[in-house]
């Protein structure tokens, strides 16, 4: 086990490596970003002699050593955009993707886990049909057209609920960098819409799946028994079919939350979400190259870590699965 | 072929799809859409990539049955004066034609990669899974600016009009193969230690043969389940990324970008831009999920038990 | 389900916050200043901040004539020299009086700033009568010294000299990187910053010793939050979660203008929106009647009405109506049968192939201008290959000249004609910076027309000089023009902010009244 990790980390390392030199690679034909620091006034030779001074004509190799250099000591570099350290800037917006994560992850199981029961054990019910073709056409509207269409329900038309931004938030812990909005009213109603529209793709999937999951576990032997021991229906379905049909469900919900993340981007677009999709869409329009690849190691480096902790997790808890390199 | 054709009457999957009502819906309406798209330049009122049919003083003109709305534009006209249903026409077949090449790229990407590192193991799967990774922490949207950089760096501006949907379908197609991959190495990894396997090896049949002979056989099912669930997610990732202004051009409008043009129109009261293609995009999305459904329902065998 | 319909009827009550006295304003804007430092960047959300929490010697009016601020009265003394009388009584946010060493420490920390040199160049400096008196010298007579007075805003000399914690000059100006002027202000503004974070929110509260007393404004927190996506920022005043926009999108002119709770106020602006066409690039375009054809193929009347929404002005000259250069015989050309028949003359009937680059996020409806002007063009066989950007790569394109058509809007920073020729159409020199958003018209003609207006200090015989220099570039149709950009704001009814809006686009928040 030791020498996986070793091996793992070995390996990170060099994920890292690709990730950052592929960022480097592209950096140039994202934009300027000495134009974006500038007014539209300021004359070519300036803005040359500004690129020259931050660095950005040397040679592409002493650029990457030197943010290599950097990056060893834990410095990623500064944002041109928002003129600060680029992990200080990363880690003041995570907080808001985290929350908004989080409102979807509960929004998702309290909604998927009594709606996917539901039609698993009463499949021919008219709830079950409504819950499962509406569930389909959530699965088929583009995520930005149902933000767009919440807004304009509830924020412009009902008035009963904030169409943007975080609302009030409050500083966790005194420093600054979480700032939560789950701790007042306000900031609560400005997470409903965004978590709804998020969670809105990956609702269906898990309605979806809890349902074949719960059907297939009451075709199972072993609840055929337990029916045979004459336990009460709500302690059969509960207590045996739920709890063997969670497993599956918890594993999924995982890697979803992860392709979830991606979606982040746009919801937080639309309702100008201050977090990190925000964060990265502005750094991609206004050229803040430096903030990118920083972003970019970030990322890849959460991932990698996750999915490194979630083969070790599964190498204790299944010992079938054999690790790779373990054998 | 005869008897492949008898065989395949006689089959459970012909029988379930005859009683299942849903699916049998879902394949009219599909066949139906795949019909619109190929058809699409003959059968479209008009041609809305020829400049001289487009007049921006007929724009947002809303649908016929509409108060001021003209006979000539069926379901009226988008913000540049093109007609709405020829455009939707356009649209939805530049939409099925992005989505069917990219979840093709995607399948053959994945296939190859997946059964690769799910026979070979060890070092190779390392790698290919390491590879993976990197994958998926670059956002899509990473790869299309950076694919699209690349791409005007060698074919210039002027080709991006026509060049626009290869691109696309490169784009979604190289971003979205872990999918795939994934789920491969793990129906091969399950497969590979079944005796079949191991007899083929022991007859000493070369790799490739028992990879793509008999092992990838037995792990189609979810390819083609797979296939289905990316088919809709293609279409929107399309969509999605046209949002972002790095899809179609608003020239060459897909399904996607149209919803997008659309969509900032819909306070103004000029919601068909956006409804109409919406609508098409939502149906299409939702057959091809239906029939998804329906085909993982006969496919896995667990199910059908009951 | 049931759980979602029980969440949401939770929310169902709002609540009101309302207060006495205390009016809080609430805008909602595409962009936010980048700093603090007034000095650091030359664009609008600085100037917009610098009518916040500074005070320039005089400011445009709404009409468009100067109105005394830290200046009470001028006086030209000779050609070179206009003598300023200041304000007595003015104090800084941060207690310290303000007096003529103030506008001199400032008017020469702005000649360092990168951004802020070429407008300077004709300035030869800045002179200390008294305490209450300075002198401003051009190196040349200028006639737009009053124009450029308007950018003279005056920072506190005492708050920014020495060292901060770090030890590094307070007066430093840094684009990258932590400075004192980042992040602390003291200028003499109706309001003082109170938090900003920069892309997320800019507060401010009114500065209690503020100096115009005379002023309606009541205005006493101001909270600015950037909102970048236009559907957004409308359902955003719509829903009442702010009380000012800007800009609204012309597409929801109507939306806003139908809801009673709000209002939308629009007001003629100075920005020229234009195609130019690169005649190094494609041989047929040095042909001036290929050029006539495409700029007569263009429907710019058509593109306002459609797709501006009747909120921009019909243009065919650089300038607008109210500037010295504007000749009023010079109408929109557009008509298509003269633009075929051009075609045919020059040999062109088949048309030919074209690239057009344009950017998405930095004008008005940009892209939209570009994809209508792409199918115009179509029709008189020109095939376009059109591309649009979001600016901070678009600029790079631009100056690359990547595209045979290329889009570019200017707004004039003196408010007069001469800045649109010498940035536009100016043949281009990199060592005098003109012609620096030309990409591939050149008129050595027109040239030394320009650079003699520059320097003309007779205004009606610079006039006549500018007006012939429109005659020339609409008659060798040596760009497209399109239209002047208005700037549209929408604002809840109980805020009366038309007479605080303007043509500039600075919003004078300290002067508005809330009901």
């Amino acid at each position: 086990m030791f020498a996986f990790i070793i091996r793992r980390i070995l390996q990170a390392v060099v994920v890292m490596l690709v990730i950052s030199l592929m960022g480097f690679a592209i950096k140039n034909n994202i934009g300027d970003p000495v134009r974006d620091l500038v007014g539209e006034r300021v004359t070519p030779a300036e803005r040359a002699k500004m690129a020259d001074d931050m660095g950005l004509n040397d040679p592409f190799l002493i650029q990457y050593l030197r943010f290599i250099g950097h990056a060893v000591k834990g410095d990623l570099g500064r944002s041109f955009l928002y003129n600060k350290p680029n992990l200080e800037v990363i880690s003041q917006h995570a907080p808001a993707t985290i929350e908004l994560l989080m409102g979807t992850a509960l929004i998702i199981v309290l909604i998927s886990l009594p709606l996917g029961v539901q039609s698993a054990l009463q499949p021919k019910s008219k709830l079950a049909r409504f819950t499962m073709s509406f569930s389909t056409l959530g699965i088929s509207m583009p995520v930005f057209l149902t933000a767009i269409l919440l807004i304009y329900v509830f924020a412009v038309h009902l008035q009963i609920l904030p169409s943007f931004g975080r609302g009030e938030t409050v500083d966790l812990f005194g420093n600054g960098y979480w700032n939560t909005g789950f701790l007042t009213r306000d900031g609560l109603e400005h997470l409903i819409l965004p978590c709804l529209s998020l969670s809105s793709i990956m609702l269906p999937l898990f309605i979806r799946l809890i349902r074949s999951e719960m059907m297939e576990v009451l075709e199972t032997e072993y609840i055929k028994y337990a029916w045979a021991k004459g336990l009460s229906p709500a302690r059969v379905w509960m207590v045996h079919a739920f709890k063997n049909t969670l497993l599956p469900v918890v594993t999924v919900f995982g890697v979803q939350m992860g392709i979830t993340f991606a979606f982040t981007i746009l919801t937080e677009l639309v309702f100008q979400w201050q977090g990190m999709g925000f964060m990265f869409l502005e750094a991609v329009q206004r050229a803040d190259i430096s903030l990118l690849i920083a972003y970019l190691v970030v990322v890849a480096s959460v991932f990698v870590l996750v999915n490194t902790v979630v083969d070790i997790v599964y190498g204790f808890i299944n010992p079938t699965v054999r690790i790779v390199g373990t054998r | 072929m005869k008897k492949k054709l008898q065989k395949f009457k006689e089959s459970y999957f012909l029988y379930s799809f005859k009683r299942d009502k849903v699916a049998m819906t879902s394949f009219i309406v599909l066949v139906l859409f795949l019909i619109i798209a190929l058809t699409a330049p003959w059968i479209s009122p008009m041609d809305p990539y020829d400049d001289h049919n487009i007049d921006i003083m007929n724009s947002e003109i809303p649908p016929m049955w509409m108060d001021g709305g003209s006979s000539e534009f069926i379901l009226g006209t988008d913000n540049m004066g093109r007609d709405m249903l020829s455009t939707m026409f356009y649209g939805l077949r530049t939409s099925i034609i992005i989505g069917l090449g990219a979840v093709s790229l995607q399948a053959v990407l994945g296939v190859v990669l997946g059964l690769t590192a799910g026979y070979m193991g060890a070092k190779t799967d390392a790698i290919l899974m390491r590879i993976a990774d990197i994958q998926f922490s670059f956002p899509y949207l990473m790869v299309a600016i950076f694919i699209g950089a690349m791409f005007q760096v060698v074919f210039g501006v002027g080709l991006y009009e026509q060049l626009a949907v290869p691109l696309l379908v490169i784009i979604i197609g190289v971003s979205n193969w872990p999918m795939f991959a994934r789920t491969i190495r793990a129906s091969v990894m399950g497969e590979k230690h079944k005796e079949y396997v191991e007899a083929a090896r022991v007859i000493g049949l070369p790799r490739l043969t028992i990879m793509f002979r008999h092992v990838l056989p037995n792990s189609l099912t979810s390819v083609m389940v797979i296939f289905t669930i990316q088919v809709g997610s293609a279409v929107q990732s399309e969509a999605a990324l046209s949002f972002l202004g790095l899809g179609m051009p608003v020239t060459r409008p897909s399904l996607g970008s149209l919803i997008r043009a659309g969509q900032e129109y819909i306070f103004s009261g000029s919601w068909w831009i956006t409804i109409f293609p919406g609508l098409l995009l939502v149906i299409f999305v939702l057959v091809i999920s239906l029939l998804g459904d329906w085909l993982r329902d006969v496919l896995n065998p667990k199910l059908y038990k009951g | 389900m049931k759980k979602l319909v029980l969440g949401l009827s939770f929310f169902l009550v709002l609540s009101f916050t309302v207060c006495a006295g205390a009016k809080t304003l609430k805008v909602g804007m595409d962009a936010d200043p980048v700093s603090l430092d007034l000095h650091v960047q030359l664009s609008g959300a600085m100037l917009q901040l610098s009518h916040w929490a500074f005070d320039p010697l005089v400011r445009w009016t709404k009409e468009m004539t100067f109105e005394p601020r830290l200046a009470t009265r001028w006086e030209r003394m000779d050609d070179l020299t206009m003598r300023f009388f200041l304000r007595k009584g003015v104090k800084f946010h941060s207690g310290n009086p303000f007096t003529a060493k103030d506008v001199k420490w400032s008017f020469d920390r702005m000649k360092t700033s990168v951004d802020y040199k070429g407008l300077l160049d004709p300035f030869d400096g800045c002179y200390i009568v008294d305490d209450y008196t300075i002198d401003i010298k051009t190196k040349k007579p200028y006639a737009l010294l009053l124009n450029m007075s308007t950018y003279f805003f005056a920072m506190d000399s005492k708050f920014y000299t020495g060292t901060d914690a770090n030890g590094h000059p307070k007066d430093t100006i840094l684009k990258i990187g932590e400075s004192f002027a980042l992040n602390n202000e003291s200028g003499t503004g109706p309001f003082v910053v109170t938090k900003r974070q920069q892309g997320v929110v800019l507060e401010m509260e009114r500065f209690k010793d503020y100096w115009d007393v005379k002023s309606p404004g009541n205005v006493t927190k101001f909270i600015l939050t950037p909102i970048k996506e236009n559907a957004t920022r409308v359902a955003a005043l719509l829903s009442g979660d702010v009380d000012f926009i800007y800009p609204v999108p012309p597409q929801d002119f109507a939306r806003v203008h139908s809801d009673d709770r709000v209002k939308l106020v629009s007001v003629a602006g100075s920005r020229i929106i234009t195609f130019q066409m690169n005649q190094n690039r494609v041989k047929a375009l040095k042909d001036p009647r290929v050029r006539q054809a495409i700029v007569h193929a263009v429907n710019n009347v058509g593109i306002v009405e459609k797709i501006m929404k009747g909120t921009a002005t019909v243009a065919a000259q650089q300038g607008p109506a109210g500037f010295a250069g504007y000749k009023s015989a010079l109408k929109p050309r557009y008509d298509l049968k003269k633009a075929k028949a051009l075609m045919k003359e020059a040999g062109f009937e088949k048309g030919f192939e074209i690239t057009m680059m344009a950017p998405n996020n930095r004008y008005v409806n940009d892209a939209k201008i570009a994809e209508a002007t792409a199918q115009m063009l179509g029709k008189i066989n020109i095939s376009v290959n059109l591309k649009t950007l979001p600016k901070a790569q678009y600029w790079n394109e631009f100056d690359a000249k990547a595209a045979d058509m290329m889009m570019i809007g200017w707004h004039s920073d003196t408010e007069d004609s001469g800045n649109f020729s010498e940035y536009l159409v100016m043949c281009e020199n990199k060592d005098t910076g003109m012609g620096q958003y030309n990409s591939g018209y050149c008129n050595p003609q027109i040239d030394g027309l320009i650079i003699a207006a520059r320097s003309e200090t007779n205004l009606d015989k610079r006039a006549t000089m500018l007006q012939e220099i429109e005659q020339i570039l609409y008659d060798d149709a040596a760009f497209v023009p399109y239209h002047w950009q208005n700037h549209s704001y929408g604002a809840k009814k109980n805020f009366q902010i038309e007479p605080i809006v303007n043509g500039m686009n600075f919003p004078y928040f300290g002067d508005l009244v809330v009901k």
